[in-house]
């Protein structure tokens, strides 16, 4: 009788240390005198196997070889192997560097390689655009938050190099304070990952990480040089890093960028005062040993920047009136020059982490962060008070981590920790304005675990947390000391599995639980905003925010053809919004409408999909697309600044595929439909849809032994007028018309 | 091995420290609203036929002690002019909280503030007309001539009075003291009041 010799061997090689997927590992079957190479994602198979016993071999460079005997019977065999760096003193060994891997099953994608490389020149949201299921929420075309499945703000967090990102995030135009060149990688959870990372990160996180530092001897620079006619806008940005080669395993890097950029062109006229300049600088030295590892790390974010003169308007009926003009009223001409209204805004962020190896299985992390955040708005104001900011802020965050890994050659890993948050935030006197907000300090414990579990296809996650915060809040009201001691406390949890049903399908669901204390504006705000004509009231009794959100994701990837879907649905009790009260305050100055914040229950759900198809080595097509529907479950109504359903498709075609170097032309098509979902009251109407186009060429030259990348990107080609929902100066002006940029990046 | 450990506490004890020697936020400090106008005095004089000022001072005012503030609005004097009289009109500015006159200040900014005279009483079929008398010779409205029609339509017109900022005063149109299309210069109002009228 013949033997069913159909059977498959599967599985999966990843470094023990971090989880990260080993590419390229060498797997070999003794009985059978067969091999195969693990692909990027770490998958081998071997395939039409009799049944029987096999001693499989795994081999990978610098890691210590694994032997594993085991018996074949049925088609169902999957095993993850973990692979551990052998000691260092083994000469010609290569040293990792330790960039952690985000060990989630949620969704997640990130932006790196030639998508960042086209991304390069713009800020953190305008390039986050480029993932599936972000949008931004804008004030202007310099300013801009990400939004993930419809959340921003303070309902997402962003970390900077592992240290979550502390600014003066509750404000719409206050743009996170962040230099997207410091990135090697940009990556998006979708998830809540409030367990993981604290609270507020209820609709996701967004993790901007620089490359590993450099373990051996070794020096390479990149130097990026941008162009693009649209506000004449130039962009600089060098990035050294290397490896000592007297003593190994130390590291450093040194990034630096400047941004200058006049005034934006819509397609009819000029915005006025919409320059913006931008100066960063980072830094960052580390030392790798096979037991310890620490590295320090500092950023600075300096930026000042324009905001349209004429959104910065006196009362509601200039409001109105420009509203109804439809564009601005002031005919402005090119300049770099920035007056008021401007802001002026610098971050300094720095950080110490360190990790020791205690055994074979367990590691202790440990992580210090300092941010200082200073934010200056300027008015236009008479006289001398017009060189004083009238919002002039101080913002000190210092971050405590301390937890330990442990993973195991059996099915567990996980992380246990603590995480201390201390906030200070203070007015500068001086500005001749009640502050909107108080000064306030903040403290916030969290202890949280996190396990995972994989046994081949299949990995299960579950994590708990619990966090305790304390806000004390001072400011004087019509010469009346205000204090308030308020305290929020709160569990969240998570459960989430990966399933890899097949090499070529995988799905994933993530069920997380997440919480946001309300924050100090909501609670406090009292006073003008000026660009909204609008009196804020913010209210001392509300809640915190409890959301539960459920994220499933598919993955297909056969061939030509790659798939991604993603489904969620966010559950979100005592959601708190800007409601307007439909009444008005009659002042000298004029007419104001009146918004106070609430709470009530929202529900979000949605999807993404992005996918791509090669229909020959020459030519492919993608598209990627989100729909988000947000409704306030109470009232039976809408949430303002939701954003609308949107697609971007196109096609490419390679010049000279298969020599591995990027030569390509794109034509894409970003359709943008109307948000007909709108709240019962907003100043003005949704704008129409709008369609642009746009055309991108990118090619990669070898010079020596040195990489050239030069990229064109026209951007809205036909010089399209049209207004995004999500641009709050949708209300001002149209938004940006046709740029023409030129990108520049050498690697030596 | 040892040493390595060591140096660990040493790191630790590092964080340790700069933790708990963390800021605190600085004390809260009064902060007066230098911006906030919170009274507007008109002065009316009567002017006789060859441009002589004649008579007492009439004033009117608006004010709003506390700014921009839910709940309290502005108390506004009915104006009360005579028919067929012209006055000069002097608009005086101020901020009662830091107790500052800041009809100065527009003045030192005459190229960037301009008054409009607008409602009722100055369009459509005006009862009252206005003609910018600012002592710089630049159309500011701090000073000026108001006429009133010696036999008006009607009675009971609104006067609104519009102190504009940042304005383009070269905009066409924009040297007409009552002209409607005023947003159109650009800038923004940084005064927007209504006075009842009332004609003798």
């Amino acid at each position: 009788m013949a033997q069913d010799c159909n059977l498959v061997i599967r599985g999966k090689v990843i470094h023990l240390e971090n989880n990260e997927p080993i590419e390229s590992a060498y797997i070999w079957i003794n009985e059978v005198e067969r091999g195969e190479i693990t692909d990027q994602d770490g998958n081998f198979v071997i395939r039409n196997l009799c049944p029987g016993s096999y001693t499989i071999k795994i081999q990978f460079l610098g890691h210590k070889e694994i032997l594993d005997t085991i018996s074949l019977n049925t088609n169902s065999f999957n095993k993850t192997y973990r692979m551990e760096e052998e000691s260092l003193d083994l000469v010609g060994v290569e040293i990792h560097g330790h960039r952690d891997a985000v060990q989630t099953t949620t969704a997640l994608t990130a932006l790196y390689g030639d998508e960042l490389l086209a991304a390069r020149g713009e800020n953190l949201g305008e390039s986050l655009k480029r993932i599936a299921g972000v949008t931004t929420f804008s004030t202007g075309n310099t300013i801009s938050k990400p939004v993930i499945h419809g959340m921003h703000s303070n309902r997402i967090m962003i970390l900077n190099n592992g240290i979550r990102l502390e600014g003066q995030q509750w404000g719409a135009e206050h743009a996170p304070e962040i230099d997207p060149f410091l990135a090697d990688e940009i990556t998006v959870v979708k998830g809540a990952e409030t367990v993981r990372y604290g609270p507020e990160a209820m609709g996701g996180v967004i993790l901007v990480n620089p490359a590993p530092l450099a373990t051996k001897k070794s020096r390479k620079t990149e130097l990026n040089l941008l162009g693009g006619t649209n506000s004449r806008m130039g962009n600089i940005s060098v990035t050294h890093s290397g490896g000592s080669g007297k003593i190994n395993g130390l590291g450093y890097r040194v990034q630096a960028s400047a941004k200058r950029a006049g005034n934006v062109k819509s397609p009819d006229y000029y915005q006025d005062n919409t320059g913006m300049s931008e100066l960063n600088f980072s830094g960052a030295l580390g030392y790798s040993s096979s037991k310890l590892g620490i590295e320090t790390y500092y950023s600075f974010f300096n930026t000042s920047i324009g905001i349209l003169r004429d959104a910065h308007t006196g009362n509601l009926s200039d409001l109105e009136q420009i509203i109804q003009n439809g564009r601005p009223f002031t005919n402005a001409d090119f300049t770099y020059e920035i007056n008021n209204p401007k802001q002026v805004v610098s971050h300094h962020l720095a950080k110490v982490k360190s990790h020791y190896h205690l055994s074979e299985n367990w590691k202790l992390n440990a992580q210090y962060g300092f941010q200082l955040n200073l934010r200056e708005e300027y008015d236009r104001r008479r006289g001398d008070l017009n060189d004083r900011p009238s919002l002039d802020l101080k913002l000190y965050t210092n971050t405590f981590d301390l937890f330990v890994d442990h993973t195991h050659r059996n099915e567990f890993s996980g992380t246990w920790g603590v995480n201390l948050i201390q906030q200070a935030n203070s007015n500068v006197p001086g500005t001749g304005v009640t502050p909107l907000i108080p000064n306030y300090d903040m403290v916030n414990v969290g202890f949280y675990l996190m396990e995972k579990y994989s046994k081949g296809p299949l990995e299960l996650e579950a994590g708990l947390r619990y966090d305790l915060r304390n806000v004390q809040t001072a400011r004087f009201i019509q010469n009346e000391l205000q204090e308030a001691d308020l305290d929020y406390q709160n569990f969240s949890a998570f459960i989430g599995g990966l399933f890899q049903i097949n090499p070529r399908l995988s799905f994933s669901s993530n069920l997380g639980s997440a919480w946001r204390p309300p924050n100090v504006n909501e609670l406090f705000s009292q006073g003008l905003h000026h660009g909204a004509a609008a009196v804020e009231i913010g209210d001392s009794e509300l809640n915190s925010e409890k959301s539960f959100k459920w994220v499933n994701e598919l993955e297909y990837d056969h061939n030509n053809l790659h798939l991604e879907v993603t489904g969620y649905a966010n559950q979100i009790n005592n959601y708190i919004y800007l409601n307007p009260t439909g009444e008005t305050v009659v002042s000298l100055r004029g007419t104001f409408n009146v918004y106070e914040y609430l709470q009530a229950n929202a529900f979000f759900y949605g999807f993404d999909f992005a996918g791509s198809y090669e229909f020959t080595e020459k030519i492919s097509a993608y598209a990627k697309g989100s729909i988000i529907r947000a409704k306030n479950t109470d009232e039976n109504n809408y949430f303002p600044f939701i954003p609308s359903d949107r697609m971007d498709w196109g096609f490419a075609y390679d010049f000279d595929s298969g020599n591995g170097k990027t030569n390509k032309v794109t034509l894409s098509n970003i359709l943008v439909a109307q948000q007909t979902r709108e709240p019962d009251f907003d100043i003005a109407p949704a704008p129409p849809g709008y369609a642009l186009f746009n055309l991108a060429y990118q090619k990669q030259l070898q010079v020596h032994s040195n990489k050239l990348n030069l990229g064109i990107q026209v951007q809205n080609i036909f010089n399209t007028s049209y207004k995004e929902y999500m641009n709050r100066f949708r209300y001002f002006t149209d938004d940006m018309g046709r740029n023409i940029l030129l990108k520049i990046n050498y690697q030596f | 091995m040892f040493n390595s450990k060591k140096n660990l506490v040493y790191v630790m004890a590092f964080f340790a420290l700069s933790f708990f020697t963390a800021c605190e936020s600085d004390d809260p400090v009064i902060e007066n609203d230098a911006e906030v106008i919170t009274d507007v005095i008109l002065n009316f004089q009567e002017l006789d036929a060859t441009g002589n000022l004649v008579g007492a001072v009439t004033t009117f005012s608006a004010s709003d002690p506390q700014g921009i503030e839910v709940g309290a609005t502005p108390t506004i004097d009915n104006v009360t002019l005579t028919k067929g009289k012209t006055y000069q009109l002097n608009i005086e500015v101020r901020n009662s909280i830091e107790n500052e006159d800041i009809t100065e200040e527009i003045l030192e900014e005459g190229d960037e503030h301009q008054f409009f005279f607008l409602g009722t009483a100055f369009v459509g079929s005006p009862v009252l007309t206005y003609q910018y008398d600012d002592l710089s010779g630049e159309l500011i409205g701090v000073q000026g001539i108001v006429t009133v029609a010696a036999s008006p339509g009607f009675n009971n017109a609104n006067m609104r009075i519009i102190l504009r900022h940042d304005l383009d005063k070269n905009f066409p149109g924009a040297t007409n003291p009552s002209f409607e299309n005023f947003v159109q210069a650009g800038g923004e109002s940084d005064l927007d009041i209504t006075f009842p009228l009332i004609l003798n």
